[in-house]
């Protein structure tokens, strides 16, 4: 992809590698590190809080405006550093599995475009003196800041900018506790989902043949009872609104925007019987309570879910039933 | 997700989350046995592993549909599906196999319903259906709808539904756990467990298990353009050769005709369904020429090669992205679709087109590629999912009783006989496993229906092989289970010292070096990644939509004296053990590449064209000689070092025999209704 092409782009991974599991071990036995929270503590991603070597580093390689962020990571596997860990699969968007911090919004690698995330070093955002930064999305500290615009400028004098298209920043998805690199742990998304009944209820029992007949039939659904949910239904799990969201962080004060697009999805299927206790189960202080409409979780979804309306939506629809 | 401990022992460990493990699951503990235990208070112990996260896996990425004669849309009939699939796959169907799939077709479409798909509805409704590529009336008549969707979004719909079920039955999951083992005990003649590689930990695990079942997916990253994920590294069929067990069809490998330009990315047949249409440089909508009554929706390999075709008659274009390459896509002119409709009903073909290639359908023509889709061939299984061994009758027994048979003198492929002896306790489906439904070409809307009316098939056989002995029951025989765990061990001993060995050899270049060094010490070890790219490449050149005997010979000399070795040669970077993705990079680079060998050799011994196979030096279907299912195995290790002598012995003048690594023998098609015919669309 990358060949045929003079221009290059530079990305600044935040690495992370974990201490090997007997150190963690140790730790656990320590009577001082399991003390609880304040804040409930029943989650364990406290206890899970990894340890371990963290550091910037800065990847210049080939790429055209064209090519996404995965592309990248990719050629960089391939080509200098088989090291770097992070997740990907389908490659376009729809198995979920690439979602991260990129330039400090949550995203997938393989729906962002270079062109659309690479900035040229003197828009970035600087932080000043007292490690503040200006209103923007930048989070690297002073040191990789100053290197990037070192190895940027080197660059620059070739031509316009020396054929580089700029500098992106990638962090893993916030809001989960970091693995390696730029894989996060988002079991406990997962774990949300799972804990409010994710499947279809109907009231009926499964088909059956009898001699390769066909004796019953499917539910009957009409086009639009079908559109109350369909867009719901879309959702990849990818977590990018669980990264965007302010109140989200690993589950204890909110259940999270995914699960509750999980649990509006049924609740709109005109083929679920629960949907009254689907509404009670979200109708607590860390379930729809919890949701303050931020709406910043609207902004990335690669489904094109407006999160931020179906949340203002199953809101009303708990608080009218 | 991890186990928190795992089992001494387990009823069933499943291999793959998609929808053929998912299916098999559901299929297990929904059968009337495992209700029965369940009900005197037995649980079955269940696990299924997945080298991915839940919801990842590539069934996800299916958009056009699930074929099923519902007869929703327009009248249909499930004999006419049964027919369109012998013809689709070019006569190497089993058509008992085929039958079953047409005729409970409707039924596993409804259960999915009822399950909680979100199906695409017609207005009185009833789950829609369009038309889809080979689906016809009236055997071989008109097109007719027959492929139930869900907008383009089907496969997600159905992944995410069958999930959901495995939550509601409390399934246990093993996520980001990649198998490396298959374990087989006595004599191979039993399934003993799996070893696999807890990528969380970086701990390898031996499972214990009385039945495994593996659902693995295919193996499209063989190839460098393909529609297909990243993880699909044919580990399934990888884990089952080395396993001494044998692929069958293993040649045949489905080049879906429209690929986004050099990406790969598939853009779903419900493009062309929907009206889109083939064009040439000069404009020309030439899918009339080659088939004249289907046109865009002839069968997907016969479309490939016209598209092949066109390219090499110069008529190619090249992708716009990269304006001075080759010439070496066609267009795909979806301007005649109404917007609204596009909207409606091709959403995810749109989004790509547009995030991908940066154009816009409704206006703009888009670059398209031929890209690797599909692998119909696999492991051997039967109807009701099990793993067996075909064993080949003696040829000169038959030979002499049958002189007739002969032609010049030796018995043909499709002459010869034997029989399936199951290997207990082992199970395959989906894409990994060969039940033998789609034979030398898959039709479009198959690969669901068979991933799970299969999938369920099989979950039903192994539980009512659990019934039999559930690990649970307090009157459990237990006493076959210490080969079986000794068996596992052993393996999970081997493996884990070679887990160390990779882990050691590194050098490790994750630190603050400048990039050059890290190029440097990247090549020293050598780089899973980069090879995964050049035997793409190298299997590109070699078979992608056709071939003949010079390109495999090449291919296949290739592998042996470059790839093979520095597959093994391979090392990781990195020494810490926890989601060191290199380690499993590198483990799947060496199944591709066990597994290149064989799709090399069994494309080799084939010496015809037939469905998605087309070899340039054989261009005809050969029903006298070829109407038989290649099983092709690896040697032995022994079998290996007495080769190896032989060819020593034979010294240099003997030019060292052709694929020898490669036994390969052949099994009677199963053909009880519709004898062979010419296949025209």
């Amino acid at each position: 992809m990358a060949e045929a092409n003079n221009t290059t782009v530079t990305l600044q991974v935040h690495r992370f590698t974990p201490r090997a599991e007997r150190a963690e071990r140790a730790r656990g036995g320590s009577p001082f590190a399991r003390k609880s929270s304040p804040f409930g503590g029943g989650s364990d991603s406290a206890a899970r809080r990894p340890r371990g070597k963290q550091w910037v580093q800065e990847y210049t390689i080939p790429a055209r405006p064209e090519d996404t962020v995965l592309d990248c990571l990719m050629t960089i596997k391939r080509t200098v550093d088989p090291t770097l860990a992070f997740r990907y699969s389908c490659g376009h968007g729809m198995c979920g599995s690439d979602a991260v911090s990129i330039n400090g919004t949550p995203t997938l690698l393989c729906t962002a475009a270079i062109r659309d995330w690479a900035k040229q070093p003197g828009a970035l955002p600087q932080v000043d003196d007292e490690g503040f930064r200006h209103i923007g999305d930048e989070t690297a500290d002073d040191n990789t800041n100053a290197e990037a615009e070192a190895s940027a400028d080197s660059t620059d004098d070739a031509a316009a900018h020396g054929g580089s298209l700029g500098v992106i920043e990638l962090a893993p998805l916030p809001g989960f506790p970091p693995q390696r690199d730029l894989i996060a742990d988002i079991d406990p998304m997962l774990n949300q989902i799972r804990k409010l009944t994710p499947y279809l209820e109907a009231d009926g029992v499964l088909a059956t043949t009898s001699e390769g007949k066909v004796d019953v039939f499917e539910y009957l659904q009409h086009p639009d009872q079908l559109a109350k949910y369909e867009m719901l239904s879309n959702c990849i799990a990818c977590g990018v609104c669980e990264g965007s969201c302010p109140v989200f962080a690993g589950g204890d004060a909110f259940i999270g925007p995914a699960a509750l697009i999980w649990s509006s999805r049924f609740i709109n299927d005109s083929r679920d019987a629960k949907a009254m206790d689907r509404m009670d189960a979200i109708d607590t202080a860390d379930g729809v309570a919890a949701c303050q409409s931020v709406r910043a979780c609207s902004r990335h979804c690669p489904r094109g879910i407006d999160v931020g309306e179906e949340m203002w939506q199953i809101v009303a629809k708990v608080r009218e039933r | 997700m991890s186990p928190k401990r795992l089992e001494d022992m387990y009823d069933a460990v499943i291999v793959g989350a998609g929808a053929a493990g998912l299916s098999a699951a559901l299929g297990l503990l929904r059968s009337p046995e495992i209700e029965d235990l369940r009900a005197q208070g037995v649980d079955p112990k269940i696990l299924v592993v997945s080298k991915l996260q839940p919801l990842r896996s590539h069934t996800g990425s299916a958009e056009g549909g699930i074929a099923a004669s519902l007869g929703n849309v327009e009248s249909d009939d499930w004999h006419w599906h049964y027919y369109d699939t012998i013809k689709g796959g070019d006569w190497l169907v089993d058509q008992d196999a085929a039958r079953l799939l047409a005729e409970y077709a409707p039924e596993t479409v409804i259960n999915l319903e009822r399950q909680g798909v979100a199906f695409s509805r017609t207005e009185d409704g009833h789950i829609a259906q369009r038309r889809f590529g080979g689906h016809t009336r009236d055997f071989g008549g008109e097109p007719v709808k027959r492929a139930a969707y869900a907008a383009d979004r089907i496969g997600h719909q159905i992944l995410h539904t069958l999930w959901q079920q495995c939550v509601a039955q409390g399934v246990e999951f093993a996520e980001e756990w990649y198998v490396t083992d298959l374990v087989l005990a006595d004599d191979g003649s039993q399934a003993a467990g799996i070893v696999a590689l807890d990528t969380h930990a970086g701990k390898v695990q031996a499972v214990h298990a009385r039945n495994v079942l593996i659902a693995t997916g295919g193996a499209g990253r063989l190839f460098h353009t393909t529609s297909n994920s990243w993880d699909l590294t044919g580990d399934g069929m990888a884990l089952a050769l080395a396993a001494g067990l044998q692929l069958e069809d293993i040649e045949f490998v489905q080049f879906h005709p429209t690929g986004l330009a050099h990406t790969g990315i598939l853009l779903s047949e419900a493009a062309r369904a929907e009206g889109g249409v083939l064009r040439n440089a000069d404009g020309e909508a030439f899918m009339e020429r080659y088939a004249p009554e289907h046109r865009d929706l002839a069968a997907r390999d016969v479309v490939s090669r016209s598209i092949m075709a066109e390219i090499d008659a110069g008529r190619g274009v090249a992708d716009p992205k990269d304006p001075d390459g080759p010439k070496d896509c066609v267009w795909l002119d979806m301007t005649g679709i109404a917007p609204e409709r596009m909207a409606e009903a091709l959403p995810q073909v749109v989004e790509t087109i547009e995030q991908y290639a940066n154009l816009d359908p409704a206006k703009d023509w888009v670059p398209i590629k031929p890209t690797a889709h599909y692998t119909m061939g696999g492991i051997p299984i039967t109807t009701d999912g099990e793993v067996y061994r075909w064993n080949e009758s003696d040829d000169s027994d038959l030979a002499n009783a049958h002189p007739e048979w002969l032609i010049d003198g030796v018995l043909p492929p499709s002459r010869t006989l034997g029989d399936r002896v199951v290997v207990d306790g082992l199970f395959a489906a989906g894409e990994c496993s060969c039940v033998s439904v789609h034979g030398a070409n898959r039709l479009g809307g198959n690969s669901l229906l068979d991933a799970c009316l299969f999938g369920t098939r099989a979950g039903r056989t192994m539980a009512a092989r659990i019934a039999e002995n559930p690990v649970d029951s307090p009157m459990a025989d237990d006493s076959t289970d210490d080969a079986l765990i000794e068996a596992a061990d052993q393996a999970k001993f081997r493996r884990a010292t070679e887990l160390a060995d990779l882990l050691a050899g590194n050098t490790d270049i994750s630190g603050d070096s400048d990039g050059d060094s890290d190029a440097e010490a990247a090549s020293a070890n050598g780089n899973p990644y980069e090879l995964m790219a050049r035997l793409g490449s190298l299997m590109d050149r070699a078979l992608a939509v056709r071939c003949n005997a010079e390109s495999i010979v090449a291919a296949s000399d290739q592998l042996d004296s470059t790839f093979r070795p520095a597959a093994e040669a391979l090392r990781a970077h990195s020494d810490t053990a926890a989601f060191n993705q290199e380690i499993t990079a590198i483990w799947e680079v060496r199944h591709l590449v066990e597994l290149a060998g064989a799709v090399l050799a069994a494309s080799g011994a084939r010496k015809e064209s037939r469905g998605a196979m087309y070899r340039t030096d054989h261009p005809e279907r050969d029903d006298e000689r070829f109407l038989a299912h290649s099983m092709i195995r690896l040697l032995s290790p022994e079998e290996r070092d007495r080769l190896h002598d032989e060819i020593a012995k034979a010294g240099q003048d003997e030019p060292a025999p052709v694929f020898a690594a490669h036994p390969i023998s052949w099994q009677p098609v199963h053909i009880t209704d519709y004898p062979p015919k010419k296949r025209e669309y």
